[in-house]
């Protein structure tokens, strides 16, 4: 059975010994000479016969050692030597072509590496949990958060009554802490969690206990996970720290245990401190009702999503009912969906697109590969048939082919490699904070691995094929027949490599298109010479109001007197993101009946009377805050014109008193601002109203941000803002950045995706480019007879070139045609990537089509007009 | 085609190499040679180096086994001797062979009556 095993084991081990093999049948032969001569010597003959005799009965010496010595060793293994040293002669010979194949192929294995490494994380990895995909993020889902979210009245509801989950737990929404260990304080990022949060996600501490029951209990003294980093830096990885006391927001709080190295919070918040939540189930529902929570659960064994979600709707609307401001429940839906649904939330189109426009991108570089080794084929057909007809056999020149195919395969692999090093060192560099988990992309060995065989395929299949067609005696006179059926399938590969690099061309104009509608938008505020510092108080130092008042009050004091040449405000928030909305039906007209009970969420924010002239928003109707009003009792309010015209309509809102949360105190409207991009800047500006911080209020809030315009250079203020902050409050961490700088934040996935796509866009639109040119220059070559001829009878060099551009047309027509229909199923699959871009943009069809043509017609060129130059004279007398 | 013919001629060779050093013990390449020589009285002339290719297909297979030692002239020679695997070949080869000529000798009379 397994003699062929042992018949190879005994010729490798005879390629090794192979000289002294040599040696011993050389004496073996020699011995049997000897033995011959003597028996021809003994019948009688003359020594001189009788050793020419045992020679000719022996056989010719030299070919049994030729013979013994294939027997003997690997011969296939020398033919290898040969024909790998035979490929790379052939290699370095012709350095533009080689330097064509392996690049494509190392642009095709590059790029879809790094793509994938950094989309695996994203859309295809596990996720660190034990069974991922049976967790799943449940909630609600209103327009008062882009995520779920739940409240604590209906979690602790579900919780007792659900039926398709194993687990259900719930985790407050993450949050600074002051932390005390020993004497240095720290403001560390601390969850409070269910008692079962870990046990959902099926995770251990890596040292200490979880949380127990009783931890989670409404009064229980405080415990505390730390997690692997904190642990690492506050306490240097010591074991001891269990059980030590560490002082949390003022209190005493016991470590437990420390969370392991590789945990990850299921939202991929940053957490240095777990605590248990301690819900109490015995408040008022009004109190748990507005207490909000992310909600998690483990699906029961078979129970798909939609199942779970049909399952928990029944519990959803009778928790609404109770839980949900009339006013919102037509805006609330519930949501169930996988935990990796909820991570990559809002990159999950921008990951397939990618990922998407790189195998693309794959595509057209294998097709250029096939391309190139099918021209190279036909080329060398003439060299082939000599070859045959010098004796070689087919195997062997197959074995040939085959070798110079995979050396250009593994070339390519070798520079696609570091290419796909380099652009995932770019693409990380580009992405910055703009997808999550880069910090895992690493190079996938598999992806690299599948590429690297996908373009050696492309590569073999096409370099060999010609060698399996068996030459034929006339290539050997300089192949006239073109062999139509090849050049229709080669020309089929261009208008594809077309049709693909039209899709990806349209897709990258569209979202440059949408990018820059994004950058010249309006913002309904002017971010040029503004300067941003933004802060948050720290819980336990400014603990009773006073001293938060007294910081303010301190603060507006300080910056005033920095001499910025502008003006100054400060604010709780700014745009382009809002606060924490309201139900615009809390409201109400002062005489006017309730207002529709439907309409979302409005949001608010506090200002000083600079505020408008600092930002730059226009002031519409009416006028801004003033400094007098700051000290008196009324509490003014402007409005955002689409507030404005939702209230009042037509009516004049200046002078109109409103009711803004059913407190029953009344607010005289003083003026209308412009509309402002608060929600982000893609999304419709929500309705907003201003109110005017007050002097001495306690209602100012743990964050505020100061605004500055200035007249002069923003980087030369910055160290002014630092110094005033420093001296109230060294410890506080401050955020100094320009508006410019923090709009553009906005716009950085963005610019990153189109950037991206825009790349990948050119690589396609060049190798397609490289692809045209081939088969046009293969198409004259092939032709230049023809031509003469024509020439000869008459015809002008313009009318040659007409017939090569006439193959060009017709390969761009299949080609463009494909390509139309693709981008418009390319264009409906991102519609959701762009910004006010319809998906059928004419202006961005065109300009794919434009510049696949004008590239094209460039490509094209060179060959028609080779073909134009041909001397018939010449082009006859070559035959 | 003709590798298929070259294929039977080298088989049957290896077999009745095999043969000879079953029924004649250990045995120098020329010895093997003479004996098939013999045994065929003379009809099969063989150039007697093709033997060797014979022998090298057999130690690869591990059917017989090679040692050096002094041949009847007191040269160095290379003594060749079945092994048991050999053998076990051998007797499903002279088997198979016999089947085979047995058919072909029913085949070839059929012919002749006809």
């Amino acid at each position: 059975m397994f003699g062929w095993l042992r018949v190879v084991a005994s010729r490798i081990r005879g390629w090794f010994t192979i000289r002294r093999l040599d040696e011993d049948f050389q004496q073996e032969l020699d011995s049997h000479l000897a033995l011959l001569t003597e028996e021809n010597l003994r019948r009688g003959l003359t020594p001189e016969e009788a050793r020419r005799a045992a020679r000719v009965r022996l056989g010719g010496v030299t070919q049994l050692r030729e013979t013994h010595r294939e027997l003997q060793g690997l011969p296939w293994l020398e033919a290898l030597a040969q024909d790998l040293r035979y490929a790379l002669r052939m290699l370095r010979k012709n350095p533009g072509f080689t330097a064509v194949v392996v690049v494509t192929i190392a642009l095709g294995i590059g790029a879809s590496t790094a793509v994938f490494s950094v989309v695996d994380p994203l859309l295809f990895r596990r996720l660190p949990y034990p069974q991922d995909d049976q967790l799943v993020s449940v909630g609600y889902l209103g327009p008062v958060d882009n995520n779920e979210f739940n409240v604590v009245s209906s979690y602790f509801d579900w919780r007792q009554a659900q039926t398709p989950f194993q687990f259900i737990t719930a985790m407050r929404p993450g949050g600074e802490c002051d932390v005390l260990i020993g004497d240095t304080p720290r403001q560390v990022r601390c969850y409070a969690v269910a008692a079962d949060f870990l046990k959902t996600f099926r995770i251990r501490p890596a040292i200490g206990r979880d949380f127990s029951a009783e931890d989670d209990q409404p009064r229980a003294p405080t415990v505390v996970l730390l997690s692997y980093g904190f642990w690492q830096r506050a306490f240097g990885g010591d074991a001891k720290v269990l059980g030590k006391t560490i002082t949390l927001n003022e209190e005493p709080a016991q470590v437990i245990g420390v969370l392991p190295k590789t945990f990850e919070m299921p939202q991929l918040g940053d957490i240095d401190v777990m605590l248990p939540a301690r819900l109490d189930a015995s408040r008022p529902r009004s109190a748990n009702s507005s207490s909000f929570l992310r909600t998690f659960a483990r699906l029961r064994e078979g129970v798909s999503i939609e199942q779970a979600r049909d399952r928990l709707r029944p519990l959803f609307e009778e928790s609404m009912q109770k839980d949900v401001p009339v006013e919102l429940r037509s805006e609330a839906r519930l949501v169930v969906r996988s935990l990796r649904d909820r991570q990559i939330h809002d990159v999950k189109r921008a990951s397939w697109l990618l990922l998407g426009s790189v195998i693309a991108l794959f595509l057209v570089a294998c097709i250029n590969v096939a391309n190139l080794m099918l021209a190279r084929a036909v080329a060398r057909r003439r060299e082939l048939a000599m070859r045959a007809a010098l004796g070689a056999g087919r195997g062997r020149l197959m074995r040939q082919a085959l070798t110079e195919s995979l050396m250009f395969g593994l070339l390519g692999g070798v520079a696609g490699c570091g290419a796909a090093w380099v652009l995932l060192r770019l693409i990380v560099n580009l992405a910055a904070d703009q997808m999550p988990r880069l910090d895992q992309a690493r190079i996938d060995l598999r992806v690299l691995l599948f590429a690297l065989a996908g373009s050696i395929v492309a590569a073999v299949l096409f370099g060999v094929a010609p060698a399996l067609e068996r030459p034929r005696a006339e290539f050997l006179f300089g192949g006239r027949t073109a062999g139509t059926g090849r050049t229709v399938f080669r020309k089929a590969l261009v208008a594809a490599q077309v049709a693909i690099s039209l899709v990806l061309l349209t897709g990258a104009s569209l979202l440059v298109r949408s990018l820059a509608k994004l950058e010249n938008q309006s913002l309904g505020f002017q971010p040029e010479h503004v300067l941003s510092a933004s802060f948050t108080l720290r819980h336990h130092r400014y603990q009773p109001t006073s001293a938060q008042i007294t910081f303010y009050d301190e603060l507006e004091a300080r910056l005033k007197r920095i001499p910025a040449g502008g003006s100054f405000a400060l604010s709780d928030s700014i745009p382009p993101r809002g606060s924490m909305g309201r139900p615009y039906s809390n409201m109400r007209i002062f005489g006017h009946p309730p207002l529709a009970p439907d309409g979302g969420m409005v949001e608010f924010r506090r200002v000083t009377p600079g505020y408008f002239q600092t930002m730059g928003i226009a002031i519409l109707a009416g006028r801004a805050f003033t400094e007098s009003e700051c000290a008196s009792g009324e509490s003014p309010v402007i409005l955002s014109a689409t507030l404005a015209r939702r209230m009042f309509g037509n009516e004049n809102p200046v002078g109109q008193q409103i009711e803004l949360d059913g407190n029953g105190h009344w607010c005289p409207i003083v003026g209308v601002a412009a509309d402002t991009r608060n929600n982000g800047l893609t999304d419709p500006p929500d309705p907003e109203y201003y109110r005017l911080r007050m002097k001495g209020s306690d209602e100012l809030g743990a964050s505020g941000v100061v605004l500055f315009r200035t007249s002069l250079d923003p980087a030369a203020l910055v160290p002014w803002i630092r110094k005033e902050f420093a001296a109230l409050d060294p410890s506080l961490p401050v955020t100094v950045e320009t508006m410019e700088g923090r709009v553009q934040r906005f716009r950085e996935r963005p610019r990153f995706v189109a950037l991206l796509v825009g790349l990948f866009a050119a690589l396609g639109l060049l190798l397609a480019a490289v692809g045209l040119y081939g088969v046009l220059s293969f198409l004259v070559a092939q032709q230049t007879r023809e031509i003469g001829v024509r020439m000869a009878l008459g015809a002008r060099p313009r009318d040659i070139a007409v017939q090569v551009q006439k193959h060009v047309g017709s390969l761009m027509g299949m080609g463009v045609a494909a390509g139309l229909a693709g981008s418009l199923v390319l264009a409906r699959a991102i519609r959701g990537l762009l910004f006010e871009i319809s998906p059928t943009d004419p202006i961005s069809l065109l300009a794919a089509v434009t510049v696949l043509v004008v590239t094209a017609a460039l490509a094209a060129w060179i060959p028609s007009s080779r073909a134009a130059r041909v001397d018939p004279a010449l082009a006859l007398r070559c035959e | 085609m003709t590798k298929d013919r070259s294929e039977i001629l080298q088989g049957t060779l290896d077999l009745m190499v095999l043969q000879t050093l079953d029924a004649m013990g250990p045995l120098h390449g020329y010895g093997i040679a003479r004996r098939i020589e013999q045994i065929s009285e003379e009809v099969l002339r063989l150039n007697q180096g093709t033997i060797y290719a014979s022998l090298v297909r057999l130690l690869q297979k591990g059917w017989i086994s090679g040692a050096w030692g002094a041949s009847e002239n007191n040269r160095k020679a290379k003594f060749y001797s079945i092994t048991r695997r050999g053998r076990k070949q051998l007797s499903a080869e002279t088997e198979n062979w016999e089947r085979i000529a047995g058919v072909m000798g029913r085949v070839l009379q059929l012919a002749e009556r006809r």
